[in-house]
């Protein structure tokens, strides 16, 4: 379990936790051990691997498309299990993907071939907590913690079982919406929800994730009391931008470094 | 209402949607107790859709095939030129009854667009409806219609650009207008609860096609068949028979010959595809394949989950038929009855007449006419030529 090690250490020692997401592309498996040390060597607690799907329903027009580039470039279940012994030769990494690709390898087999490959984390953004409990059964006996979401719209007794459910930590979602950015209006208070997390399972780190690309937005999520931050489409703009490792490191250094409050 | 079919249905949504699904399935399962609710309902079916739909007995087509009498259940007669109107009126009211001022729809073929965008401008409901660039094209007269009714038509780039997209794109968007917006989803797919819900308002095709089989030749059908896209026109029909002893017949695209087409049910295995567990094309990785078939309403890698259980637990038999047999039956309808029909309705008409060639004299086959065929001219013209 060395995804929630990590997280429960940093969150003791009162560091922001940063976690980076790559997605897995073919394309890209040359340079992905430099860009995941560079992250590191930025401050990064865990790395969040992206496994592209055909129909990412909770992704924004970056990732959406970054998906369909990947799956055209070949990207398969294979390309998945080689960039995992990489990363996380370098730092814990979870697996981010949609519930089919996961079914269709078998909930059990795919949490055991993942665990093998090194993951220690399974996020599954269409996956509600109501369809979860095969997936928390096969992701424990796989040695996997699986991160359950939260989102705005939930009332705090819903946020509270999920963060009695959901392993690794709690991935709040920040706004309605897509990954990417939040439309005008879409935003909403984060920190009741971060609170009825916290008073429900109070050693569970509970993470920000959708909108952060840079130290205010970064800022913003930890002013609501929650323990870190996810960075995913900012991430793949900044390699589109500048794929060099040193400037990978210095872009991520200043959210990783952003403190808390 | 169950949420599971067998062991396909379910909710596989990101968390952000799960209030707006309980409230829905609340909504919903009040209304359909509400005698005022059933009232609306059934007066708007009656005066603005007009409902009942006949049952016509093709005796032209029936010779034509040679053995058992078929008979069309008149869907193409219905406000706007499909079933679809069933569903979209009903959701529309329960979106009115939820407060939300917005729609939004998918469409393939258009006519679930076209029927949410006269729904939405007859209750008031600003209506927006996401269509594959493939499909504007392909279904041109609909998307002219769609405006025409004051919806606002939205272009989908990505992906197939075909009604899978269309639907991924409408599932964005109610992730972040969830709290305004209903998404009045066209088949008899998605997240519980809302194949139950299109089931639901789609099943008055069989129940009045079961009164109307007893009055007009005295007995239920022999055989029922429908085409499967998502599957609502098949559920509508195939719901309210499914305890009696009607053989049920459901009919995929089969897309050119030697291709899978859209056959989902016929050559996809279990999957989770925009919110449910059933029957999915898809590669070894569990990435959904890209479909094909002549029919915008039928081309999606995907079906309703109760089509999954009722396959599986063998009480429909489900087939596939090519796209240039499709046109065969098109052109069959329109000389032997003068009736245009949709290219997904002639799925259906393809596999029945192949039934009824089969069969006795004495039996009785009720072909599902899902909708009429306008949209379709330029796809046939071309296919002609
Ligand atoms: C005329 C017609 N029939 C059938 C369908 C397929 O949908 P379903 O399987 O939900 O009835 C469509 C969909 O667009 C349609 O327009």
């Amino acid at each position: 379990m060395r995804l929630d090690k990590a997280l429960r250490t940093a969150r003791a020692e009162g560091r922001t936790i940063a976690v980076p997401y790559l997605m897995v592309e073919r394309r890209r498996a040359s340079r992905l051990k430099a860009t995941v040390l560079a992250l590191r060597e930025a401050g990064a607690t865990a790395l969040e691997l992206g496994f592209p799907f055909s129909d990412p329903i909770a992704d924004g027009p970056v990732l959406e498309a970054a998906a369909n580039r990947a799956l055209r470039g070949g990207t398969t279940w294979a390309d998945l299990l080689e960039a995992a012994r990489v990363t996380s030769e370098v730092l814990p990494t979870a697996v981010m993907t949609y519930a089919n690709p996961v079914l269709r390898h078998g909930l059990e087999a795919a949490a055991r071939t993942l665990g093998g490959a090194g993951i220690s984390g399974l996020i599954v953004p269409d996956l509600s907590l109501e369809e979860s409990a095969p997936w928390r059964r096969a992701a424990r006996a796989g040695g996997l913690s699986l991160v359950l979401l939260a989102a705005p719209g939930g009332s705090d007794e819903r946020v509270a079982r999920l963060a009695r459910s959901s392993r690794g930590f709690l991935y709040l979602v920040a706004y309605y919406g897509t990954t990417g950015h939040a439309a005008e209006g879409n935003r909403v208070d984060l920190a009741p929800l971060v609170n009825a997390a916290h008073r429900a399972a109070p050693s569970l780190p509970v993470l920000v994730g959708f909108g952060i690309r840079d130290r205010a937005s970064a800022a913003r999520a930890l002013s609501t009391g929650a323990d870190g931050v996810v960075v995913g489409t900012a991430l793949e703009e900044m390699i589109q931008r500048d794929p060099r490792p040193a400037s990978i490191e210095r872009w991520f250094r200043r959210i990783a470094g952003t403190p808390r409050p | 209402m169950p949420e599971r079919y067998g062991p396909y249905g379910g909710a596989f949504v990101p968390e952000t949607l799960v209030p707006a699904l309980a409230e829905l399935e609340r909504v919903w399962k009040e209304a359909r107790r509400d005698p005022a609710f059933r009232r609306e309902l059934s007066r708007l079916s009656t005066t603005l859709g007009g409902r009942p739909t006949p049952l016509y007995f093709a005796s032209r087509l029936t010779r034509r095939a040679g053995g058992a009498e078929i008979w069309l259940k008149r869907e193409d007669l219905v406000h706007g030129g499909a079933h679809k109107f069933n569903n979209a009126l009903g959701q529309g009211l329960l979106a009115q009854r939820m407060g939300k001022p917005r729609l939004i729809a998918e469409t393939g073929a258009g006519q679930h667009g076209v029927a949410t965008a006269m729904i939405g401008a007859a209750l008031g409901l600003r209506t927006e409806v996401y269509m594959g660039e493939v499909d504007i094209d392909r279904q041109k007269p609909n998307v002219d219609r769609m405006r025409l009714l004051g919806a606002r038509v939205i272009p989908v780039k990505s992906g197939t650009r075909t009604l899978k997209d269309a639907i991924n794109a409408a599932l964005r968007d109610w992730i972040a207008n969830v709290r305004t917006t209903h998404y009045l989803i066209g088949s008899a797919v998605g997240p519980h609860p809302f194949p139950s819900i299109v089931t639901d308002f789609q099943s008055v095709i069989g129940r009045e096609l079961r009164r109307q089989a007893v009055r007009a030749f005295g007995r239920l059908p022999d055989l029922a068949v429908a085409c499967v896209g998502g599957g609502s026109n098949a559920l509508g029909t195939f719901h309210p028979l499914r305890k009696t002893s009607v053989e049920l017949l459901g009919v995929e695209a089969g897309g050119p010959a030697g291709s899978t087409g859209a056959g989902s049910l016929s050559y996809g295995r279990p999957g989770i595809l925009h919110g449910a567990l059933s029957y999915v094309l898809q590669d070894a990785d569990g990435q959904v394949s890209e479909t094909e078939s002549i029919s915008a309403g039928l081309d999606y890698p995907g079906v309703g989950p109760e089509h999954a259980w009722f396959r599986d637990s063998g009480r429909v038999r489900y087939t596939a038929v090519h796209d240039q047999d499709a046109l065969r039956a098109f052109h069959w309808l329109a000389v032997d009855e003068g009736i245009l029909p949709a290219l997904e309705s002639s799925h259906a008409l393809f596999a029945a007449v192949t039934e009824a060639r089969r069969r006795p004299k004495e039996q009785h086959i009720v072909v599902t006419l899902s909708g009429r065929g306008d949209k379709d001219l330029g796809v046939v013209l071309g296919a002609t030529r």
